[in-house]
């Protein structure tokens, strides 16, 4: 007995069903978006300030993203597995810390540098990955606790003393260009961009965070192990926020007791301008790049028509904000679901 | 039969009892190891006025985290509430205009979260992170390029004088204490938010008014941070522009640690306070000793996490223990008056 | 052992579409169920055999869900033994179960939202190439082909999310297939879908069984299952009744056996007064897409009852009438006054409530005390001190009170809600609207999951409030309960009033006429 009403419903339900094609779907990803604003951003300045435009500026505005960049890699993993590592900035500091005194005092070079940036970072973010994989506290609460523990320990490791000396052979990777306007440093970030997107979308593990995320108890249910992939997802941000301290040091060339306590929300306002939401299911590595590069262009932009600095969390929080709404109305309809209240295995 | 007993009186709360014997504790170790923490008995009253904006901005964080939402928007009010006291007083108003202006202010911005919030519908920690760097940005700009500082003493008198050697700041944290406990427990207000916190769908249909009470609840913080901001003005006789956003960090501890779920519903205003003492009294005992203030910072996050990880395991056993009881109970209940109909012949 | 063996094998391909799979025979032996203290099975035999589709059909609270889950690893049983070509088979999760070939189709089907058709259909199990990367050409090439042969026509990059209800449902039939399942039941799969779309639905399990897979099926569409099945099964409280084959059966006997010998139900005690004025007026109200133009009266001091399947929209038009949802269309006029679209505070402050269906999620606030759980309702209401400030004494003796006279059985009015047994919780529920003296009240489904000594207390307190003068409007799937307590019976399909039943017309054979669409 197929009424009149039915049988309009089931057409356009139909026809629902076919995505645009491919090149279409493309120009509609966050990532593409976010770079044709950061195109418009760049056009728009240096149309107004044509100085923006030389070419040792961009190269700076570029290398001054790399830190970030990396930060909110490594903030993205969480994030899809709708998790939050609010201790990002700690784990850099305390990379920059502990790398740039065996640079300073022992003399290393960058490879090994970069590998035990990249170990101390994996220890840190250990700390994370127990309590919220293993102990299964809130994430919220538990970075919060890390970053408290993490903030400390680079008072007590620096000791009162300061890392301020790396010689040039490794801070002009960070000055130097390969070709105009790109710095070679931004060249280091992309093999790790390029892999970690290549994990997410092309490894079972990778894909197994976005199940987790979108919904995890069916994701336990189709048999996968929930607790070892959040596990995973906050020792791969220790690890990008030791990675990060590395590129802090090379494009800073010091580093203190204080290095990175305020980059945590910075971190996270990149990945979520780039599509990754808190709510987790979406997002890629490409999109924390887009959107770590978007900021810091936007805030030079804005320190170029003359704004004071004193605005430039203002500006972040404005952005994180337009993102937000943005993406609420345009998520595909679905019920609205907060970040922090995941189901209770359960409650019904 | 049925019973239906009233509430017993004088049920002991466990987490509360911990969090009192551990101040206890921590007091009587930083009495005997450092000389200057006693002080001569009044000593120890003397050191909650650091504290105390802490305190209130812990306790205004308690309420949003009773309704299962988050302000990381509060330290930062704090500062600007701060650096608009004390720009009112540098330009010469007196200490209650200036107090007037720096609550109407934070607030407002609280009123702001509070709004986008419950009517825009966005996620509390998105929304009160983007807040946070928006009013850091506005306190720096109103702050300037030298902060200012050197307040009349008719105004540095709340936040560093006393009333028969109790000082004026720990009263008002336990004033606002007393008012946000009578409220969460005796109010429509509190009332709604607690069930809020634990079931907003169910709140919804108990016809509760959800986004209301939110936005109340939020712009009670912003009052909350406002207070904050005035006391850290008075007491550090100065406003510094990052002066409360510090306290971020330390208040949600003190929320947390106090017993407060981070999905809403549960936990005692009174039991904060308790945190609030036993956090602040360890700073300040490691202060004296000659602690950094990092590393403070990094006790106050160990003992949070390890507060929490004792709590969660202890919970789950207790909990184990409760369902099993439960099951018991249950099945000794009778199903029914007897000569109930049952049509069934089967059974 | 059979774990270890399959883990040391690389990721299987599975080989997508029907033919690869078989079903397998399936029996479960003497399966008994308890939750709590209310016996779900008792002692139930049923066998499925591969290449038949064998249905099974009872009323709510029958067991029949509770079997299938048993049956697919979701519970473990308390008693009995489930059998699988033979072989006895161990304690099972569903993972084991999918490992064995069995797979539950759900009532409603649980999808990533933000994940593509075609991770969804792997989920899990995605195909890999050489260096563990993710084979995305050809998972979406064999997913748009595996969908087709269920039937689902997608593009298999589309986010899982924007899939219809029923199409939801064919991927999960195409990821039981992707996963080699060859016993494959479903849950009750029809109750959401129009007719069309069940059409569909049918279509494919005549070929999958003409495949020889093994199909289970609930329904509570008699002429679906007449259509459909190879064999039935009937259940009634938790135990088979009755076994018939395809063309041994005839609808009356299949009602019968569903209903059982209870043809005598006591109705109801005529009221000595008559009804009084109309107190629920609502007038062709539209809800798109569940409520199509309903329009109901209930008279202070009857018990109207909405009789429809699963789906109908009754719950729909409920909160419609509450202000959960918003009306497009139509008017609802409570004692006269206005409060179409209006918010649930304003339809409860107006002598509107609404005893919501699903308590757990809906109504309950399972870590809090009955006494606050009691005046959620109300606390606006509640005794002051100085206009503010609530006297918790007296909000405990009226809770109390409230809670007695329903009969809420409890060792205390500060016992957490989620230690009362599922009939109290009702009861207390009950307490909560009855504490906002209402002109009007909606039960929806009042005792479901609910023990039969509270089902009749809650029926007791149902037919006082009546004779104390509310208007009650019950929304029910229980037929006797149904003829219980109504005077009026509106029969509800597709969202809109398709006929109304009186006094002694209301008998279980009417209702059961209109509980499987034959109208």
């Amino acid at each position: 007995m197929t009424t009149a009403r039915n049988v309009k419903a089931a057409s356009s339900a139909w026809r629902d069903l076919y995505m645009p094609p491919r090149w279409a779907l493309l120009l509609r990803r966050r990532e593409i978006l976010v770079t044709a604003a950061i195109v418009i951003v760049v056009a728009a300045s240096a149309a107004a300030h044509p100085y923006f435009w030389a070419s040792g500026n961009l190269a700076f505005i570029l290398a001054d993203s790399v830190v970030i960049t990396f930060l909110a890699l490594g903030e993205s993993f969480v994030m899809i597995g709708r998790g939050v590592d609010l201790s990002v900035g700690a784990i850099m500091g305390l990379s920059a810390i502990v790398v740039g005194f065996r640079i300073q005092n022992h003399g290393m070079t960058l490879l090994p540098a970069v590998l035990l940036g990249a170990a101390v970072g994996i220890v840190f973010g250990l700390g994370n990955a127990v309590l919220v994989g293993v102990v299964r506290l809130p994430p919220i609460i538990a970075t919060l606790g890390t970053l408290s523990v993490y903030s400390g320990l680079e008072f007590v490791v620096t000791n009162g003393n300061q890392v301020d000396t790396i010689p040039s052979s490794i801070t002009n990777l960070g000055s130097h260009t390969v070709l105009p306007g790109i710095p070679v440093i931004l060249l280091l970030t992309l093999p790790f961009v390029l892999v970690s997107a290549w994990v997410l979308r092309y490894t079972t593990f990778g894909r197994s965070i976005y199940a987790v995320g979108d919904d995890a108890e069916a994701a336990y249910r189709a048999g996968i192990g929930v607790q070892r992939v959040l596990f995973s997802t906050y020792v791969i941000s220790g690890l990008f926020a030791g990675l990060g301290g590395v590129a802090f040091l090379v494009y800073t060339s010091g580093a203190s007791s204080t290095t990175g306590i305020n980059d945590n929300l910075t971190a996270i306002a990149a990945a979520i301008i780039g599509g990754t939401a808190l709510t987790g299911g979406a997002g890629g590595a490409f999109g924390a790049l887009a959107g770590s590069v978007f900021l810091t262009v936007t805030l030079t932009a804005m320190s170029f028509a003359h704004v004071s600095d004193v605005w430039q969390p203002a500006g972040v929080g404005v952005l994180v904000l337009l993102a937000v709404v943005y993406d609420s109305r345009s998520r595909a309809g679905g019920p609205r679901r907060s970040p922090k209240r995941q189901r209770r295995r359960g409650a019904r | 039969m049925t019973t239906l007993a009233l509430p017993r009186r004088g049920r002991v709360p466990v987490w509360g009892t911990c969090l009192v014997l551990a101040i206890i504790a921590e007091l009587i170790y930083f009495t005997l190891t450092t000389r200057q923490f006693a002080g001569h008995g009044t000593g120890m009253l003397q050191l909650t006025e650091q504290f105390a904006p802490t305190g209130v901005l812990a306790l205004g964080l308690a309420m949003v985290i009773l309704t299962g939402n988050i302000d990381l928007s509060c330290g930062a009010n704090a500062s600007l509430a701060a650096v608009i006291a004390g720009t009112v007083l540098a330009k010469g108003g007196s200490p209650a205009l200036a107090i007037v202006a720096a609550i109407a202010v934070s607030t407002l911005f609280g009123l702001f979260n509070g709004i986008i919030v419950a009517f825009v519908g966005i996620d509390s920690l998105l929304v009160t992170l983007a807040t946070q760097f928006i009013v850091t940005s506005i306190a720096t700009s109103v702050a300037g390029a030298s902060p200012p500082f050197g307040f009349s003493s008719a105004f540095t008198l709340i936040g560093q004088g006393s009333v028969n050697d109790v000082p004026i700041a720990l009263l008002i944290f336990l004033v606002i204490a007393l008012a946000v406990i009578l409220t969460i427990s005796f109010t429509s207000l509190g009332r709604s938010l607690t069930l809020i916190g634990y079931n907003p769908r169910a709140a919804l249909y108990s016809g509760i008014a959800i986004r209301g009470s939110l936005t109340a609840v939020f712009t009670l913080c912003g009052v909350m941070s406002g207070v904050a901001g005035v006391l850290l003005a008075a007491y550090y006789n100065s406003a510094q522009p990052d002066i409360g956003t510090d306290l971020l960090l330390p208040a949600i501890t003190a929320a947390i640690l106090g017993g407060m779920d981070i999905f809403g519903g549960k936990g005692r205003i009174g039991e904060v306070v308790l945190a609030v003492f036993l956090l602040g009294y360890l700073s300040q005992g490691m202060l004296i000793e000659g602690d950094s203030s990092l590393s403070i910072t990094m006790i106050t996050g160990l003992v949070l996490i390890g507060a929490l990880v004792i709590k969660v395991v202890f919970e789950r056993n207790f909990r184990q223990r409760l369902t099993a009881r439960m099951q018991r109970l249950r099945t000794m209940r009778s199903p029914g008056p007897p000569g109930s109909i049952s049509p069934d012949a089967d059974g | 052992m059979a774990d270890h063996a399959k883990r040391a094998q690389p990721a299987v391909r599975r080989e997508p579409g029907l033919r690869a799979v078989t079903g397998a025979d399936y029996e479960s032996r003497g399966i008994t169920k308890t939750f709590g203290n209310v016996t779900v099975l008792r002692d139930v035999t049923v066998h499925f055999y591969r290449g038949e589709i064998h249905s099974l059909i009872g009323e709510n609270g029958a067991g029949k869900s509770t079997l299938l889950r048993v049956l697919a690893g979701m519970f473990p049983a308390d008693g009995g033994e489930l059998v699988l070509d033979g072989k006895l088979l161990p304690a099972l999760t569903p993972r084991d179960a999918q490992r064995h070939g069995i797979y539950l189709v759900p009532q409603e089907p649980r999808l990533m939202p933000d994940l593509s058709v075609a991770e969804n259909l792997y989920l899990g199990a995605l195909p890999i190439r050489r260096f563990g990367a993710v084979a995305w050409r050809q998972m979406i090439d064999t997913t748009e082909e595996l969908i087709a042969s269920v039937g689902l026509r997608a593009d298999a990059r589309l986010p899982a999310g924007r899939l219809s209800l029923a199409q939801q449902q064919l991927l999960e039939c195409a990821r039981a297939l992707s996963h080699g399942c060859g016993t494959i039941f479903f849950d009750e799969p029809t109750s959401p879908l129009t007719a069309h779309d069940a059409e569909r639905l049918f279509e494919l399990m005549w070929q999958m069984r003409d495949q020889g897979l093994t199909l289970g099926f609930i329904s509570h569409r008699l002429d679906e299952i007449e259509a459909v099945s190879d064999r039935i099964t009937v259940l009634r409280d938790g135990s088979v009744v009755a076994r018939a084959e395809r063309g041994t059966w005839t609808r009356e006997n299949l009602v019968t056996a569903m209903i059982g010998r209870k043809l005598t139900i006591s109705r109801r005690a005529q009221r000595t007064a008559d009804p009084g004025q109309v107190m629920l007026d609502v007038d062709d109200l539209v809800a798109p897409p569940l409520v199509n133009g309903m329009s109901v009266r209930v008279r202070a001091g009857e018990v109207v009852g909405l009789a429809g399947l699963v789906g109908s929209g009754r719950t729909e038009f409920a909160e419609t009438l509450f202000g959960i949802r918003h009306p497009v269309g139509g008017t609802v006029t409570v004692n006269g006054k206005d409060v179409t679209g209006a918010s649930p505070r304003k339809c409860i402050d107006a002598g509107l409530v609404y005893l919501a269906e699903d308590r757990g999620r809906n109504g309950i606030f399972a870590d809090v005390d009955i006494a606050r759980n009691a005046t959620s309702a109300i606390v606006g209401r509640l005794p002051r001190v100085a206009g503010s400030f609530i006297r918790p004494w007296e909000e405990q003796q009226l809770a109390r009170a409230a809670a007695l006279e329903i009969d809420v059985r409890a060792s205390s009015i500060a016992a957490a809600m989620k230690t009362l047994s599922g009939g109290n919780q009702q009861k207390a529920l009950l307490a909560r609207w009855m504490l906002a003296k209402p002109l009007v009240a909606i039960f929806d489904e009042p005792t479901r999951g609910v023990d039969i000594g509270a089902k009749e207390s809650i029926y007791s307190v149902i037919e006082s409030l009546a004779a104390g003068g509310l208007a009650a409007l019950v929304i029910s799937s229980e037929l006797e309960e149904l003829v219980r307590v109504c005077d009026r019976v509106y029969s509800v399909y597709e969202g809109s009033v398709t006929g109304e039943l009186a006094g002694d017309a209301i008998t279980l054979g009417a209702l059961g006429q209109l509980a499987v669409g034959a109208l």
